[in-house]
This record gives C-alpha cells, structure tokens and sequence, in this order.
C-alpha cells in the first residue's frame, strides 16, 4: 500500500549508510560470536548476556566518571575490558573444563549461564532503564545526499571497518591469531604438533567476548539499557552467523551487513511489514546456500 | 501400676491437645487476607512491575498499622516472564495452593485477559493494574475483574481530543508490534478522525518488540515528511524512540506523541539530554497536581525507594488502599460482598477523589496532557503546559460498555 513512499535518491543514500551503519554493530557482536564458535566449537547463548553487560557496565563507567564526554569514551575503552574480564574468569573456571562435552550439552550450560548473567545484572544494576549520552561531537545529525544522519552512525560507520582490520591483523599477523585459526580447522593437528591448546582457546573466548562488550558499549548510546537486550541481539547475531557460514569471520560481516541494509530498505520501502525483510533475506540465502555464504569451519 | 499412671497421663495430655486443637482456631485472630500478585519481574517490563509493588508495599505499611478486619493484608508475588501460560499457571497455583482471597496483576494485557478468563470461571476477583488493552473492562469485562490504571480506550480518546485542536494535517504512524501499540494506535486514529476529518493517514511502520535500533525507521519517515508522528510503542522502547527522534533531528523538525511519554520512568532515564517538546498523556504525574496529599505521597515514596513515583507506582498505591477499603466495606473476606463492596467505591488519592465506576469495574482516572521541557529543578525533564482532561470525559458510557459486551 505504502510501496514507492519517499523514494528519492537522498532518502535511498542515507537509508543505505543507516542500514551500513546498523550492520556495523551487528559484525562486531556476531564476529565475536563466530570466532567463539569457530575457534572453541562453542554455541555461546551466553553471548548476548555479555553484550548487555557491556551496555551496563558503560552506564556505570559513564555515570561513574561525571556523564560527560570524557565519561563516553572512557565508558568505551573500559566496559568492554571488564566484559573481557568477566568472560576470562567464565572460561578459566568453567568452559575450560567442558571443551571435551557434546554441543547439546554446551548449549544448555551457555544458556544456563545466559538465565544466571541476566538475573545478575537485575541484581546488581536493578531494572530501570538507563541511558548514556553520546559526546558532544557525535550528537546531533549530519546532511547527507540531502537527507539527515545521525552523526553517531557516521562514528559507527568508521569504527566498523578498523574493527574488521583489526581482526584481520590479529587472525593473520600475529602468530596466536594464526593458531587460533589453525584451531578452527583442525584442533587436533594443532594439539599434536604440540601446541597448548588451552590457553588459545583462552585467549580467542576472551577476544571472542570483548567484541561482544564493545557492541554493548556501542549501542549504549542509541538505545535504552534494559533487561532484555540480550534476548534481542542473541537471536538476530546466531542467523547472522548461520547465513554467514559458522566461524567464519567474514561470514559474520557479510551476513551483517545483508541483515542490516535489507532491514532499513524494507523499512523504506514497505514499513508495515519491515519485520519481515532481514528474515526473508535469511531464509533465501539458506535455501540457496543452507551452509551459509562462506565456508563453515563446521 | 507405674505404667497404667503414664497410660493415663499420655491418654489426658492427648485429650488436652485435641480440646486445645478444637478451640483455638475458634479463639484465633481474624486470618490475614491474602493477595496473589501475578507480574512480570524479568526483562524490560519489570521496572514497571516492580514500581507498581514498590506502590503497593508502601499503602500497605500504612493500611496494616491499623489493619483490615482485625487482621492484616498479606501478599506474595509470582513472575509471569511475560507469558500467558505462566501467568495463567501461576494465578492458579495462587488460587489453589496459597488460597489467596484475590488476585493482582499484571502488565501484559496478555497475561490480564487470560488471568480475568480464569478468574470468572473460579469466581476469584481480579485487580489489574498496568496492563492498558481497554478490552480487559471493555467487551471482556464481567463481575470478577477490575481495572486501577488507564486504559487505551481512554488513554487514546484523550490524545485524539488534545491533537485535533493542533494544525497537523498528515500523520504518520509508528510503532511496537504488539496488541498494546496496535490497540493504543487504532483508537487515538478513531478518536482524531471524528474531530478532525480533513486529517490523512500517509504511512504506518511497525517494528518488532525490543527492536534496538530505530533509525532506519525514523530516517524513512521523515523522508515523508509527516506533519506529525503518532508513536504506539511500550515500556523501553518509548526511550528508544525518543533518543532516536533526538539523534536523528526529528524532534526539531516533526512533532511527535506518544502515550506515557511524559512518564516519569522515561523521562528519567532519557536524563537532561532527552527531547524537548515531545507531546504524551499520562495519568499520574508527581509534580502535578501540586496538592499536599501528593507533596506527601512522593516523599514517602521517595524515602522508602530512593525515587520519585511513576504512574505504575501510583496504581500499586491506590490499588492497595481499594483493596482495603472494599474489605472495610464487605466486613467479610467473602468474595462476592468484596466485589460488591468494590463497585463504585470511591478512595482518596495523591491524585485527588478516585471511583471505581460500577457498571464496567474501571476506576476513573484523569489523564494528563503534557508537552516535555527542560527545567533546572530536576536533572531530567518534565512536563508543561499541562492540560486535565477528567475520566468522564474519555471513558466508553456504561451504555457503550453494555453494547460491547453483547447485553
């Protein structure tokens, strides 16, 4: 009915960059969920929990250091490490002792520890809603093509392209990047040729996680922290990485950037049914490739 | 012979105990009367929830002082989790196992419908008091269930009356995919086309419960260019919504309304830096009206909680003090005289004189119309301009109510 509303070329150019711009989030989130999946053969459920603490811990580092500017980014910089904290001691104490168990297995104790996380944040942060603010010079809106845009997705737009560069690097120029990667195909080789594999796997969960915190960090600004979050994400990051192809980072960008762009036109182009479009887009790519676009490590 | 005394002695002690058995429960003090709280304490929701007991838990302090029938009002609560069949098992484990003399609940008009079904089948009453859907008292009222808070109905009739006197002519409308935005959407439309006819629908866009991001959806409706935007979304969401408009320039360039938007809750977490300008209606405010009765309520509130008291609050509030006037009234805990105890029974509120309306069981409550501003008062903003339109002018007539009924 309300197809060919606002079908200008400005409105086109920056639905595309808000779509982008939404996509980006998205990879970061699912390229931590991929790697995990990738590297330890870990359906983490709990991975959405780990996004949404990273939300609230910015608000406490936010609030914590005044509200200002200087309480984003140091909110930025540091929720993401206390995640990377929280999912060290996870994996030293617990996951490090069930690598050998069934994915079934896996999936009920990380959804178990998604049920424990969220009770843990109602404690801890109680359920009202927070909220940060961007910095002052990431408010407010830019024009572009003749059309708005918020100047947080053009900063989102930035840092999700040097977030893939450093994963990149790090998969592929450093030499524990390599193993985790050689892990991911074959962790039995890389075990024989007698490499611990433990604490790679260490160290990929905590990476895996941290990018799950940084995503919690990003969002914090445009949304309302809440109870819930990580339901919402959790869903939307496991399709991703399944059209993506599983453990696959790349995989994980792709299916982001499919998800968000046909999300933001189907809005454009037909916003009573806009719910629909990601997932429509998730079903043909499966019906088309049902192991996903790129190579599944799995 | 030694033995035949201990006999003896056993077989009085025995006949003592059953004696003191029979007599007690007859010399005892009244029963305390119990409450069956059914509501949502995970996820987004529970802000709500929890406030609304917050509420509830401070009437009752106050209430069990003096006490209700010789006794005192108890309660225990259950987690829906937002979900119809665990909110139905859990009233009825309420019901049958605590033996609770009524039920209270709940946020998600879902869970309201299914709970009120049961409870006219068990013949138990129910209170509901957050979940908004104007069905609850509207064609699916009967004798057992009432409504403390506001509802679409009323809630939308109020806005249609405050946007027609506006110069908007094309609206587009928004919001969250569920019964409560649809609900909330369809009769503030209705309501504004019958006093506005030369208004136009040119878009609607609905996104899924719990959606982050809205920007795709806010960027594409100004690229319609609406008049106006009537946002029908819920709980967190109201935030998103709200931030959005901000970041992406839209509140300085499109009016926006929304129900509840100028609620505290919202206002709160949205700090100094939410939207100015932004219309909604609520139907508690605490800081208006100033009168002493509510000056007093927010500071009890504020000292036992360390904040101020939202519209869920409010409803926990009063919802306790009905409860425990309607028993006053009954003299009984017979249910059937504690409804009729109910029906039109008029409270003292912070808010002034409160009636529970006899013919459909929804107490009637105004709504207040607000504009969001920033003030130095408070470190979050907070409404002007505000407007009172009386519970009488927008709920449905009894006649109304019978004819949606089917009597």
């Amino acid at each position: 009915m309300m197809v060919g509303q606002g079908l200008d070329l400005a409105s086109l150019g920056s639905q595309l960059l808000v779509g982008l711009s939404r996509a980006m989030i998205l990879f970061i989130v699912c390229a931590g969920l991929s790697f995990v999946l990738g590297v330890l053969r870990i359906p983490n459920v709990a991975h959405g929990s780990l996004y949404m603490i990273g939300a609230f811990v910015a608000f406490s580092f936010f609030t914590l250091f005044g509200g200002g500017s200087a309480g984003f980014w140091l909110a930025l910089i540091l929720a993401p490490l206390v995640v990377a904290l929280v999912s060290l001691i996870a994996e030293r104490a617990l996951f490090c002792h069930l690598y050998q168990r069934e994915h079934l297995m896996l999936l009920l104790f990380t959804f178990a520890l998604m049920l424990i996380f969220g009770d843990l944040v109602k404690i801890i942060w109680g359920a009202d809603y927070r909220s940060i603010s961007a910095p002052a010079l990431l408010r407010g809106s830019v024009s572009m093509f003749g059309a708005s845009l918020p100047r947080y997705n053009l900063f989102l737009l930035i840092l999700g392209p040097l977030v893939a560069i450093g994963l990149w690097l790090f998969t592929n120029k450093t030499k524990i990047g390599k193993i985790s990667r050689a892990a991911a195909v074959d962790r039995e080789m890389v075990g024989v040729i007698g490499i611990n594999v433990s604490w790679v796997f260490a160290v990929a969960f905590v990476i895996g996680c941290y990018l799950a915190g940084l995503g919690g960090a990003l969002i914090a600004p445009t949304v309302s922290i809440t109870l819930g979050m990580d339901h919402t994400i959790i869903i939307e990051a496991f399709l991703i990485v399944t059209i993506g192809g599983l453990g696959n980072i790349w995989g994980a960008l792709v299916g982001s950037l499919i998800f968000g762009v046909t999300q933001s036109f189907g809005v454009l182009f037909w916003p009573q049914f806009a719910i629909v479009f990601p997932y429509a887009a998730v079903v043909i790519v499966l019906l088309l490739r049902p192991r996903g676009l790129l190579k599944s490590v799995w | 012979m030694k033995r035949i005394v201990t006999m003896r002695s056993f077989v009085l002690g025995v006949a003592l105990f059953g004696i003191l058995l029979i007599l007690l429960p007859a010399q005892a003090k009244a029963r305390p009367i119990k409450v069956g709280i059914i509501d949502c304490y995970t996820g987004p929701a529970a802000m709500f929830c929890k406030e609304a007991l917050n509420g509830f838990k401070l009437a009752l302090d106050k209430i069990n002082k003096k006490g209700v029938l010789g006794s005192k009002i108890e309660f225990t609560t259950r987690d829906t989790k937002f979900k119809v069949d665990i909110g139905l098992s859990m009233a009825k484990e309420l019901v049958m196992r605590e033996n609770v003399d009524l039920l209270v609940g709940t946020i998600s008009s879902g869970v309201a419908l299914a709970v009120s079904d049961y409870a006219r089948r068990e013949k138990v009453p129910l209170i509901v008091w957050i979940s908004k859907s104007e069905r609850i008292t509207g064609e699916k009222g009967h004798r057992y269930v009432f409504s403390t808070g506001e509802n679409t109905a009323m809630a939308g009739k109020a806005a249609g009356v405050a946007l027609a006197k506006k110069p908007f002519i094309k609206y587009w409308i928004a919001g969250d995919d569920y019964e409560y935005g649809h609900a909330i959407a369809n009769t503030i439309w209705s309501s504004l086309k019958q006093r506005k006819s030369a208004v136009k629908k040119i878009g609607e866009s609905w996104w899924k419960v719990g959606e982050p991001d809205l920007v795709p959806y806010i960027t594409a409706i100004m690229a319609a260019k609406p008049d106006a935007v009537i946002f029908a979304a819920g709980g967190a969401s109201m935030v998103n919504v709200m931030k959005t408009s901000k970041a992406t320039g839209m509140s300085e360039t499109i009016p926006g309304w929304i129900h509840t938007a100028t609620e505290i809750t919202i206002l709160r977490a949205l700090g100094p830096g939410g939207p100015e300008g932004f219309m909604g209606t609520t139907d508690y405010l605490f800081y208006h009206p100033d009168t002493g009765a509510n000056r007093k309520f927010v500071k009890a509130f504020k000292d036992a909680y360390g904040k101020h008291p939202g519209f869920s609050g409010f409803h926990g509030y009063i919802t306790a003090h009905f409860i425990a006037k309607a028993f006053k009234k009954a003299g009984s805990l017979d249910r059937e005289k504690f409804i009729d105890a109910l029906e039109g029974l008029k409270i003292r509120s912070p808010a002034g004189k409160i009636e529970m309306r006899a013919c459909d069981h929804q107490a009637v409550l105004p709504i207040f119309l607000g504009v969001t501003k920033k003030t130095p008062e408070y470190d979050f903003l907070i409404t002007t301009d505000i407007t009172t339109v009386t519970g009488d002018d927008v709920m449905p007539s009894c006649e109304e109510i019978k004819k949606a009924r089917g009597k």
